[in-house]
Formats: structure tokens, C-alpha cells, sequence
């Protein structure tokens, strides 16, 4: 392949090459005509189509609250949430025994944390050596000092059965999906939908189909970490070798036996990345359920947030990272651990050595708390009191038992200090009260006003074009019949508010996210550097991002601007990064022979080569934004999430549900267009 | 129809109580003491909790919605509920009164208020306050750059429902208002005018620990009369509604599940006695937000402290 | 090949892949060709094919990629269902088995050896070759002893506890032969079992696979699409195109008598000495006692060049393994073949 049949301006997907406007170009132009002439003749046309007002076309809320009432009710569906809420309280107050102590069968916890830390750090050391052994053991120490341990074992309580719940329910839907293919058909869209959909609408209905508090908490977080569990198992199926599954059915294998002892093992890596998956959903989606009350590591964080304790609030955030990527790297771990053989002739005992070590490190923990509290002249309440009675002995097996609030290691108030000192530096606040008064004055508010003032058709016209360009009449369609039905519920101008953050912290993004990808991508030390500082930054609880943003931005779309923006910052670097980094070397030393400069190289060979990766990174970019953007509601907003947000403390099913619909149909759009082109260009260039 | 016979149950089982020796004792089941997201209200109700498991009860805590509350009190899933803010869940109580199914088990002698408010430094700026003509003239002081001429004041979240836009209008303000999307957006708004001692006025409460944190003032409107959100002749904007200051002296309330004084009967009696003042609440609160003792540790502190205040209750 | 009933006897048979075959094969005017199939929107894998394999015979089956050779094999053990015609095995039409009876031939008759292998990834060694006993539900103790004899007999012994990602493409393939004779099957398939080794080992294992032959004397269906190994072990070959059967002979006839010019072409570039045995070249005997040393009627024409060259005998006896003479041999005949004038 040369240079020259790669550069972007002759293989244009859709151009000829001469000059000419191909037939996709000018039917996107003829509908772009007719929008721009729609909003010219702004002032003829009925009031309508200008701005809509708060009832819609439809009373769909209405009509959704009729059907919810009637299956929950009518059809008894509340009966059957309810006795799955049962089942699930019963697994999730286990959970809680063992892990934090309530008083719930089995009655056997709390666990100690040192038992747990060393159970982690010897799974740790069989999956990935001395690192991910001081990364799992690490994470509980951390906790158990920090003195999170009861909240951080609330959480993962819920995660304990969360986690496996959804995992099965993937692997059965999943499993399904791949069998029969008009059931997968149904479930395709669904879970687009499901994967769009704003997690706040998650939310409510878990709240009203089962019962507040935890169990309504792991069914919302079941259900937003199940669909790439369902899409992995559906993908690592198909994708078993055919050899494999002939030799299974030669060796006269039921069905049963194909799937059980041919399919699934044999899928092994994709199912495993499918817990990963669910692993990493999970954490994400427990933490958020501080919003409908759940406690734990969410409702600590939100807590703090609310009484403005920045430092503890940092830590807190610290601590959630620090499981997730426990969980990430573990499970990663096991994803690429292939069994070891042992020769034959090794003792059994060798042959378990790490359960043997696992269990060993677990029980001497264990016991050792247990003596402890048998302990005379110890009360366990009086432990960390070291003016307390009691032995030496007792007081060391009681911090190893339980970490008192006054061991704890905390430096809460300091890091206070630290991020006011920071804010209050005068340089600093120079700059964000420029930031503030330029982008609020010159760009956002009237970015804001001119989308407001365009007529409805004007923008769904605008969309439908797009879409044409892209991907033809059916994506013109896709496009501009779900804006259509946004207008059509009412919210037009709450959509058109979210939608104008998306852009505005997107468009910021691109600006300041691709020069810092392409000058990190030059050097493997930095963008090594920078890929780290994307994945830490992307674990940290997202709206832990919003306290900073206000502060120094103060209450206003700046704030809400940055708060998304830095979280779409991270899959835009990331994917240019690889993006770039994935050219073939002989391309670019093809470029230099060529005599190309490092800027006609970055031109002309890398940016063409890279785009339809990055241009997966931009549409995650987007997602992601479009799921902050509802957070952002924190801040205070006018747009859907805060529509959202007040939902959460009624009953309003239909309304959170169509207003949900709206966020996850705009997210959609922008999902199919993008992801239309990138595969559209990366087959014109015949990458993979 | 069945509220005034469930009031009337009610009232003989509260006769009941008051013979001493024919009351039955405590059932064995957890009584459910409900904990929201502020801090005052958590160590309130582990201190309780405290009180009710040093008499031999079986205490449990839940997590819950600070609004949503009141109908779980009602079914009894909650058993009862500390905190009944006058301001911010008079409107709920009330509702889930309605229905039946809870009943007000008596006042604390704390008072709540919520208002606009300013932190101590602003007064320096505008040494007329806390008067809100003062406010008013000093609006200058408060504009941003998104908000042109106007001052800017912070309300709480639109679901509070705190009328601000409303009361702008009706005094004639040269303000605008902004609303904040959460609790912890006014603080960080405070926290961050802190730094160089910028004026705020934003939307704040009382009992509260940002009291401890930033020592403020509420801005003094035309006293609150009765009716002034619902007549617009009642205040001095004889054309508007919500044209006065919220109440300074709101009650705050404790509200029970009909059924505890029939299951947990010694539990119950207690619960009508309890009542903390102001003071005892900004002390639990600065245990917890100052202190940063976790919430059952506070609990504990506060009880031993103060063990004069609540024994009398029990015994 | 004694001359009782076939073991494989397939007659007529379609494979075609496309949208509705049965219905375009009962609708199809006879006699359509391949290209023409095509361009009606279906793709013959097999197209009418009759074939019978015989107890103990090594049919190999040659043809390029895509000439239909896996398919055909795939519908002997009916991995794939054919479209029309008639497939029985021992007797019994493999097409009205239900699934339960097919699992039963499968478990009882059949073996299968595959080109990548096809092993189960997270099995031994051991356990992959112990795996279609497992399946039938042979208990632990058996299923074991038994995987170890046949690890033992494709000489893998000591690598038991591996796991296939541990072993050389060989050795995987042995894995392969292993675990397809673990149940002892009467047929046994074998689908290009050595095309993705390097050529030494399949030498190697092809020699291998000669030496297990002579022992287990399987009926034995074998695919390639390398014409030596074809002529190396066959019994008789047929030589696939375009889904069709071009030709199925021994390999002698084919290399001496292509029947298509497809068949011809293959067999160019072939030293045929190599190939033609004394046995095809022997002419009947019609009474006469012919005189002399007889030559070995297994014998190839290069095996006896140097017999031939010294030889002065216009004809030569040719005797079979039990030194009964079976003909005699026209000694410049077989000097023509030689010589690659034939």
C-alpha cells in the first residue's frame, strides 16, 4: 500500500475524486438549504415550531404512568418485584453480615479486614505476582486505615451480590441471544437504549418496582451492568472456532454438553471480559445510587459533599478508585491467566498451594480476631483507645480486627486546606474569573440563545441532513424521527439545553484534548503517562468532579461545561493516543523516506490513518458526556437532568421515563452517525 | 372517616401509657429509625437509636429520602422520624398526615429557619445588613459576569420550592436568581467566595453546620405573617404573593409510626419526651462536620456529655 | 478390501448452500453446472456425488480449496445435512436418525481428526483425548486408563497434564488422532490432519499415521489437497472439482489413466514409477507357466528400475505375497514408465 491511495482527499468515502458533489452530498445540502431557509423566515412561522411548550404533543408521561400502573398493579408485577426484592434482601443482608457486620443470618461477621487483605493479596499474587498482590491487599489496608472500612464493605456488599447476579443473568440472555436470532433482534435495541439511557432513570423505577434501600440500589446497578455482559457472551460465542464445535458434536456431545463443556469454555476470554465489565459497571453504578439513599462508599461521598469536607470527600474518591481498579486489574488478570499444568505425581497439597494460601492467610486472620474479642478486659469498643485496659496483645489483634475511627489515617482537614489554598492563590482565580466571564459572555450563553431561537424543524432538518451524509436515508431518518419525538414531548427546550452542554464541553475537549494526544503520542513515556492519568481519572466517582468545577467557576454553565469536559477528555486522548500509535510503522517510515516533515507526516499519513479510531473516541466522548451532563444537575441547571434529578424524590415513573428516553435518543443519534462513519472509513481504507 | 377512628385509637393507647403498670413490654423487633443526608440529623438519630438499645430495644438504621420518608413512616416500614423541618417537609408531614397512618409525637425546642443568608465577611462590604433595603442597595456588591447589572443570589435547588424569583419580584430586587442544583453547590459557592472574602447571599438554614463553619446572619425581610404565600394583599406588596421572609421560628417536629405506641411502648413514651434545643444540635452537628467523628462515635460522645439532658427522658 | 457390504455408501448427494436449497434442487433442470448453480444465487458444495467406501479401505479425497472435499466429509457424519440423495452407514440412512441415535453413531463408530486440531483449549492433554468418553458418560477410572493407552500409542506419553497451547503444532496434532481413536471408531475421518504442519513433520507424521494404519486397520476417509500424500496413502482417491467427483480409482489407474483432463493435469507432473505397482502392470496369465525369479507384485516400477535395467527377460512374473504368480509383466512397459514415457 502506498502513501498516496491512503491520503484522505482522494478517497473522500462518498466523493468522486473530480470535483462533483456526489448524490448523498447534495441531497444533505438541499435539506441544510431548507433548514437554514426555515430559520430565515423564523418570524412567519406559527408559534409552535419556535419553541414548545412544557405539554407536548403527546401526554406521554401519562400514557407510560397508565401502563406502569397497570402491569405493576393490574397484572401483579408488584407482587412479583416484590418477592424477587425478598430473594435479593435475603443475599444482600448475608453479604452484610459477613462483610460489615449486620445482624442478619448467617450472624458470622464481621469479617476482619485483615483476613480479607490477605485473602486479595494472595488472589492477587497467583493472577499477576507481587503487584497485583500488594494492589489487592493494598486496597483493603487502605480502607481499613483510611477508616472507610464499614462504608467501603457496605458497598461492596452490595457489589458481592450485584456482580454475580448480573453476571449469570448476561450469560443466560447472552446465550439465548446467540440461539435464537429474533430474540436477539428484540434485545439488540434495547439494550442500545439501556446503554444510553440516563442513570437516574434507572433509578426510580427500581425504587418503585422494589423496595427502597439496598435491594432497590443492586437491581438498578444488575440492570445497568448487564447489556455488555449479554453483547461479550453473544460476541465470545459466535466467535468459538467451528473446528471446536465439530469436534464436540464428533465426539458425540448433547447439546447440553456442547454448550457446557464446548461453547462456553471455549469462549472463556470474551465471558471474561464480560465480568470485567460487569465488575467495573457495577462499582460505577453502586456509587451512584447515593442518590436514592443507598450507604456506602456513594452515600459517604455524597454526604461529604454536602457538608462540604472536600478532603475527606477526595478520599473517599480515592478509595473507589483504588476498588476499581482492584477489580479492573484482577479480573483483567484472569482474563489472560492460562491454566498451568502440574506434572504428574505432585501432591495434592502443592497442587492447591494458592486456595491452600488463600485460606490459610484468611482463617489465622479470622481466628485471630476471634480471640481477641474473647479476650478479658477488652471490650472491643474500648479498642483503639490506647488508654483503654487491657494487654498489648489484645490491643494489636484489636486494630487487626477493626480500625477505630481514632487510628484511622485521614487527612481530611489537610487536604482542605490545601484545595482552598490552591483556590485562593490570586493567579488561579484571575484566570477562572476570566475563563468565567469569557466563555459565559462570548460563547456559551450565545450559543446557548441562537440554538433556543431556532425553529424546531430548522434543527431536526439540520440533523436529518447529517445523518444523510453519513449514512443515507435510513440514518436521516433515525436522525431526525427521534429529534422529532423529542418535540413532540414537550421537552424541546430542556433537550435543546442538555444538548448544548454536550456540544459546547465537546467541541472544549477536542480543542484541548487532540493537541495534548498528539504531542503525548510522540513519546512512549508520556503517553504511557497520559493513558494512566485517563483511567485514574476516569474511575474517580464523576461527580466528585463537580465540587471543584463550582468552586472555581461558581454556579453557572461554566461550571457545568468544565465538570463534563473533564470527563470527556479521557476517551478523546485515549483513543487519539492509540489511534496513533496503531499506524503501522511502515507507514510512517514509508512518510519519512518519502521526505515527509514531522508535520506532513502527522498530516497526511497519521491523522488520516488514526481518525476512525478517534472517532470512536469522540463518540465515547459524547456518551459520556451525555451521562454527565445529568449529574451536572448538581450544579444547577435548566435542562433534562434536572428534570430528571426531581423526579428521583416522587413517583413520576412516566415523566422520568420520557425524559430519560430524550437524553438516551439524542445520545443515540449521535452513536449511530459517528459510528456509521468510522465504519464506513475504516473499510475505505481497508483497516481491519 | 378512618383518620378520626385511627386518632381515636390512638388516643385511648396513649391513655393507655399513662397507667404505668398496664403497660406491655417492648417488642423484640428492630425499631426502624430512618437517617438522611445531613449530619445533625444522623447523630440525632444514632443517639436515639443509642437511648432505645440502653433500654433494651432492638435498634435499625435505614437510609432513606428526606421527603420520601414520611410515607414509609406511614406503612410503618420506618418506625419514626427525628427531624421535621417546618420549612423543608412541612408539606410532606402534612400529606402523609392526611392519609393517616403517622402522628406528630411532639415538638423539640429547637427552631428552624431558612432564608437568605450571607456569610459574616459580606457584612463588612455592606455595612447596612442584615436588613434586606440594605441588600438591596448594596446589589452592586453581588454581580457576576453572567448576570449583567443585577446582583446575584443563590437559591437553593428548584425542588425546594423557595420562591426567590418570586420575592424578587414582589420587593422589587435588583437581583437575580440562580438556583443551585444541590446542598453542596452553596457551599462550594461559599467556600470558594471565602477565599478572598468575596460578598455572597445565598439561600442557608439553621440548624445547620455551615453556621459553625461560616459564621453568617440571615437577611432581616418583612416579617413572615400568615397567609403571605397564598393572599397577596398580606405583606407590604399588596399585588404579590411571597412578598415577606420565611418564618424565623419554625417548629421542628417529631413524627411517629401509628403502631410503635402499641409495639414498643416504653420506646415511645421516651420518644415524646425527647426534644433538643438549637444548641444541643449545632453541638452534634460540629461533633460530626468539625470534629470529623463518625456519626455513631458522635452519638456516643454526645451522650456522655450530656447525660443530665437525656436520662431525665428515660427515667 | 474384501467385497462385503460398504461401509459409507453415498448416492446422488447435493449439498448446495443458499437461501431455500431443497426447494431449488427439487426445482432444478439436471444437469445444471456449477457456474450456472452459482449464478441462481446457490453454492454447490457437493453436487452429486456417489461414492462407497469399503470395510478397511483408505479413501482419500483430493481436490484444491473449495472443491467440496470437507463438505463431502462433513455429510458422511452429517455435520452438515445434505440436501439430496442418500447417505448410509452400515446400512442405515444417516438422514432419519433422530438426534438422539446420530449422538449414539457418533459416540460408537466415528472418529474425526481436523485440520487446526480443534482442541478444547482449557483441557488437558489428557482430558481433551478422555472427552468423547466423558461425553458418553464413561466413568473417571476407565475414561482415564483407556486416554492414557491411546497417549501412549501416538507416543505422547509424559506430556499428559499439558495443555494444548504448551505443544508443537505435532504434538497438538497428535492430541487430534488421540482423542478421535479414544472410542475406537470403525470410520474415521481425517480432515487435511496434516496441512498446517511444516513439511518435515508431516513427513513424519504422515509414516506416523501409516504405522497406526497397519495396526488398527480403520475404514478411513481421509482429506488432502497435496497429491503426493494423496498417492503416498491411499487406497483409492477421488479427485474432487466444483463439488463434483472428477475420478475415483487407485492411484495407479489415475496415473496411468486420467480420466478428465482436470485429473490429467494433476497427474503431469508425477513420477509415475513412484506410483504404478508391479500388480497393475501384470497381464493375465492364459495358462502359460511363465519361467525366472517372479518380481513382488507390491512393488513399484523405481523400487525394481534396477531389475529392470539389467534385467535381458522380455516379460517379467510378478508374484503376490504369498508367491503365487498372478501375471507376467511386459519389462519395456514398465522401463517406458520408468523413463516417464508411458
Amino acid at each position: 500500500m502506498s502513501i498516496t491511495t491512503l491520503s484522505p482527499s482522494e478517497t473522500q468515502s462518498q466523493g468522486r475524486g473530480d470535483g462533483r458533489w456526489s448524490e448523498r452530498q447534495l441531497v444533505a445540502i438541499g435539506l441544510v438549504a431548507l433548514a437554514v431557509a426555515l430559520a430565515l423566515a423564523r418570524p412567519l412561522l406559527p408559534e409552535w415550531t419556535i419553541v414548545r411548550v412544557e405539554e407536548g404533543l403527546y401526554a406521554y408521561a401519562d400514557w407510560l404512568d397508565a401502563v406502569f400502573n397497570f402491569v405493576r398493579d393490574d397484572l401483579g408485577l408488584i407482587h412479583l418485584t416484590r418477592a424477587i426484592a425478598g430473594g435479593l434482601e435475603y443475599l444482600l443482608d448475608a453479604t452484610a453480615n459477613l462483610l460489615y457486620g449486620k445482624k442478619r443470618w448467617p450472624h458470622l461477621g464481621p469479617i476482619p479486614w485483615t483476613a480479607l487483605a490477605a485473602a486479595a493479596g494472595v488472589i492477587g499474587y497467583y493472577l499477576g505476582g507481587w503487584r497485583l498482590a500488594t494492589i489487592g491487599a493494598g486496597t483493603f489496608v487502605w480502607a481499613a486505615l483510611i477508616g472507610q472500612w464499614s462504608i467501603a464493605m457496605q458497598t461492596m456488599s452490595v457489589i458481592a451480590v450485584a456482580a454475580p447476579t448480573a453476571f449469570v443473568m448476561g450469560l443466560v440472555l447472552g446465550i439465548f441471544a446467540w440461539k435464537s436470532r429474533p430474540f436477539e433482534a428484540v434485545l439488540k435495541p434495547v439494550l442500545a437504549i439501556l446503554q444510553t439511557l440516563p442513570f437516574f432513570t434507572y433509578l426510580l423505577p427500581a425504587v418503585i418496582f422494589f423496595k427502597v434501600g439496598p435491594t432497590a440500589g443492586a437491581v438498578a446497578t444488575i440492570v445497568y451492568a448487564l447489556p455488555p455482559m449479554i453483547l461479550m457472551t453473544t460476541l465470545g460465542l459466535r466467535k468459538v472456532p467451528p473446528e471446536a464445535v465439530e469436534a464436540g458434536k464428533m465426539s458425540g456431545c448433547t447439546r447440553w454438553q456442547m454448550l457446557r463443556h464446548v461453547y462456553i469454555p471455549s469462549a472463556r476470554t470474551e465471558i471474561l471480559v464480560g465480568v470485567n465489565q460487569v465488575f467495573m459497571l457495577c462499582l460505577a453504578m453502586v456509587v451512584l445510587t447515593a442518590f436514592i439513599g443507598m450507604p456506602g462508599l456513594g452515600g459517604k461521598l455524597l454526604a461529604m459533599m454536602n457538608s462540604f469536607k472536600l478532603g475527606r470527600s477526595f478520599e473517599i474518591g480515592v478509595t473507589i478508585v483504588l476498588f476499581a481498579v482492584m477489580l479492573d486489574r484482577l479480573s483483567k488478570a484472569w482474563v489472560v491467566k492460562q491454566p498451568e499444568h502440574f506434572e504428574r505425581g505432585t501432591p495434592w497439597w502443592q497442587r492447591h498451594a494458592y486456595s491452600l494460601a488463600t485460606f490459610g492467610g484468611f482463617a489465622i486472620f479470622v481466628l485471630i480476631a476471634f480471640l481477641v474479642r474473647d479476650l478479658p478486659n477488652v471490650p472491643v469498643k474500648a479498642v483503639g483507645d490506647p488508654e483503654a485496659e487491657g494487654s498489648f496483645f489484645g490491643y494489636v489483634g484489636g486494630v487487626l480486627d477493626e480500625v477505630g475511627r481514632k487510628q484511622s489515617l485521614t487527612q481530611g482537614k489537610g487536604i482542605d486546606k490545601a484545595i482552598k489554598g490552591f483556590l485562593g492563590i490570586d493567579s488561579v482565580q484571575a484566570v477562572t474569573e476570566w475563563l468565567r466571564w469569557f466563555l459565559n459572555v462570548w460563547i456559551l450563553i450565545p450559543f446557548r440563545n441562537a440554538l433556543l431561537w431556532l425553529p424546531v424543524p430548522t434543527v431536526i432538518l439540520a440533523i436529518g441532513a447529517l445523518g444523510y451524509l453519513v449514512g443515507g436515508a435510513r440514518s436521516a431518518l433515525i436522525g431526525a424521527g427521534f429529534f422529532a419525538f423529542i418535540a413532540s414531548t414537550g421537552w424541546w427546550d430542556r433537550a435543546i439545553i442538555t444538548l448544548y452542554t454536550v456540544i459546547s464541553a465537546v467541541i472544549l475537549a477536542t480543542l484541548t484534548g487532540l493537541p495534548l494526544a498528539i504531542w503525548a503520542s510522540r513519546s512512549e513515556k508520556w503517553a504511557n503517562r497520559i493513558l494512566l492519568f485517563c483511567d485514574t481519572a476516569q474511575t474517580f466517582p464523576s461527580f466528585i468532579y463537580l465540587i471543584p468545577a463550582i468552586m472555581l467557576f461558581g454556579v453557572n454553565d461554566v461550571a457545568v461545561v468544565f465538570s463534563i469536559l473533564i470527563f470527556t477528555l479521557v476517551p478523546l486522548t485515549r483513543y487519539t493516543i492509540e489511534g496513533l500509535r496503531s499506524v503501522p510503522v511502515e507507514l510512517t517510515e514509508a512518510a519519512d523516506m518519502a521526505g515527509a516533515t514531522r508535520r506532513q507526516k502527522l498530516w497526511h499519513v497519521q491523522l488520516p490513518l488514526a481518525l476512525p479510531t478517534m472517532a470512536v473516541g469522540f463518540n465515547q466522548a459524547i456518551m459520556f458526556a451525555f451521562f454527565m451532563v445529568i449529574i451536572a444537575a448538581f450544579i444547577g441547571t435548566q435542562d433534562l437532568g434536572q428534570e430528571l434529578q426531581r423526579t428521583l424524590a416522587g413517583t413520576d415513573l412516566g415523566k422520568n421515563f420520557v425524559l430519560g428516553m430524550c437524553v438516551a435518543l439524542m445520545a443515540l443519534v449521535f452513536d449511530h452517525i459517528i459510528m456509521r462513519w468510522s465504519t464506513d472509513r475504516r473499510k475505505a481504507l481497508g483497516v481491519d | 372517616m378512618t383518620n378520626s377512628i385511627k386518632k381515636l385509637a390512638i388516643g385511648a393507647a396513649v391513655a393507655a401509657l399513662m397507667a404505668p403498670n398496664a403497660m406491655a413490654a417492648d417488642s423484640s423487633d428492630p425499631i426502624v429509625i430512618p437517617i438522611h443526608n445531613w449530619s445533625s440529623q444522623i447523630v440525632m438519630s444514632h443517639a436515639v437509636g443509642q437511648i432505645f438499645e440502653s433500654m433494651g430495644n432492638n435498634v435499625e438504621f435505614v437510609t432513606t429520602d428526606s421527603q420520601a420518608v414520611y410515607e414509609s413512616v406511614r406503612l410503618g416500614d420506618v418506625t419514626l422520624e427525628l427531624e421535621v423541618w417546618e420549612g423543608a417537609f412541612g408539606a410532606s408531614f402534612r400529606a402523609a398526615l392526611e392519609k393517616g397512618g403517622l402522628h406528630d409525637a411532639g415538638d423539640h425546642d429547637a427552631v428552624t429557619r431558612e432564608d437568605w443568608w450571607y456569610p459574616m465577611w459580606t457584612k463588612d462590604a455592606c455595612p447596612g445588613l442584615p436588613s434586606w433595603e440594605a441588600l438591596n442597595e448594596c446589589a452592586d456588591l453581588f454581580k457576576t459576569a453572567e448576570t449583567g447589572d443585577k446582583g446575584r443570589y443563590l437559591d437553593g435547588p428548584v425542588d425546594w420550592l423557595k420562591h426567590g424569583k418570586e420575592r424578587v419580584e414582589a420587593l422589587g430586587m435588583n437581583f437575580t436568581v440562580i438556583n443551585a442544583g444541590s446542598a453542596a453547590a452553596l457551599w462550594a459557592e461559599i467556600g470558594a467566595a471565602e477565599a478572598d472574602k468575596r460578598p455572597v447571599v445565598v439561600f442557608n438554614w439553621t440548624p445547620n453546620f455551615a453556621e459553625a463553619v461560616w459564621p453568617g446572619e440571615f437577611v432581616e425581610f418583612p416579617e413572615w405573617v400568615e397567609g403571605c404565600d397564598k393572599d397577596p394583599s398580606v405583606g407590604p406588596n399588596p399585588d404579590a404573593l411571597f412578598d415577606c421572609g420565611n418564618p424565623a421560628k419554625g417548629y421542628l417536629k417529631k413524627a411517629a409510626w401509628d403502631g410503635m405506641v402499641g409495639k414498643w411502648p416504653h420506646a415511645y413514651e421516651v420518644l415524646t419526651k425527647i426534644s433538643f434545643t438549637n444548641a444541643q444540635i449545632a453541638e452534634m452537628a460540629k461533633l460530626v462536620d468539625v470534629d470529623e467523628l463518625e456519626p455513631e462515635e458522635a452519638a456516643e460522645v454526645w451522650l456522655e456529655n450530656n447525660e443530665d439532658v437525656w436520662k431525665s427522658w428515660v427515667n | 478390501m474384501n467385497s462385503e457390504a460398504p461401509v459409507i455408501s453415498a448416492r446422488n448427494i447435493w449439498k448446495l448452500f443458499g437461501a431455500d436449497p431443497e426447494k431449488y434442487l427439487a426445482s432444478m433442470t439436471p444437469g445444471r453446472g456449477f457456474d450456472e448453480i452459482r449464478a441462481d444465487g446457490y453454492i454447490a458444495g457437493v453436487k452429486d456425488v456417489s461414492i462407497k467406501v469399503s470395510r478397511g479401505e483408505m479413501l482419500v479425497i483430493m481436490g484444491l480449496s473449495g472443491s467440496g472435499k470437507s463438505t463431502l466429509v462433513r455429510c458422511f457424519s452429517r455435520l452438515h445435512e445434505i440436501t439430496g440423495g442418500e447417505i448410509l452407514v452400515d446400512g442405515q440412512d444417516i438422514m432419519k436418525l433422530n438426534e438422539n441415535d446420530l449422538i449414539e453413531m457418533r459416540r460408537s463408530k466415528m472418529g474425526m481428526v481436523f485440520q487446526s486440531f480443534g482442541l478444547l483449549p482449557h483441557r488437558t492433554v489428557l482430558e481433551n483425548v478422555a472427552f468423547p468418553l466423558e461425553m458418553r458418560g464413561q466413568d473417571r477410572h476407565a475414561r482415564r486408563e483407556r486416554a492414557l493407552e491411546v497417549i501412549k500409542l501416538v507416543g505422547l506419553e509424559g506430556r499428559e497434564e499439558y495443555f494444548p497451547r504448551e505443544l508443537s503444532g505435532g504434538q497438538q496434532q497428535r492430541v487430534g488422532i488421540a482423542r478421535s481413536l479414544a472410542i475406537e471408531p470403525d470410520i474415521w475421518f481425517l480432515d487435511e490432519p496434516f496441512s498446517a504442519l511444516d513439511p518435515l513433520i508431516r513427513r513424519e507424521m504422515q509414516d506416523e499415521f501409516l504405522r497406526l494404519q497397519d495396526m488398527l486397520s480403520k475404514t478411513i476417509v481421509f482429506i488432502t489437497h497435496d497429491f503426493d500424500e494423496a498417492l503416498r496413502l491411499a487406497d483409492r482417491i477421488a479427485i474432487m472439482k466444483d463439488g463434483a467427483v472428477e475420478q475415483c480409482d487407485t492411484p495407479d489407474k489415475i496415473v496411468l489413466d486420467p480420466q478428465t483432463p482436470y485429473v490429467a493435469k494433476f497427474t503431469e507432473e508425477i513420477e509415475k514409477a513412484r506410483v504404478v505397482h508391479a500388480s497393475v502392470l501384470a497381464k493375465p496369465l492364459n495358462g502359460t507357466t511363465p519361467e525366472g525369479e517372479p518380481v513382488p507384485a507390491g512393488a513399484t516400477v523405481l523400487q525394481l528400475a534396477r531389475q529392470l535395467v539389467n534385467e535381458s527377460r522380455t516379460t517379467l512374473p510378478v508374484a503376490d505375497k504369498d508367491g503365487t504368480v498372478i501375471g507376467t509383466m511386459n519389462r519395456q512397459e514398465a522401463l517406458d514408465i520408468l523413463l516417464g514415457e508411458g
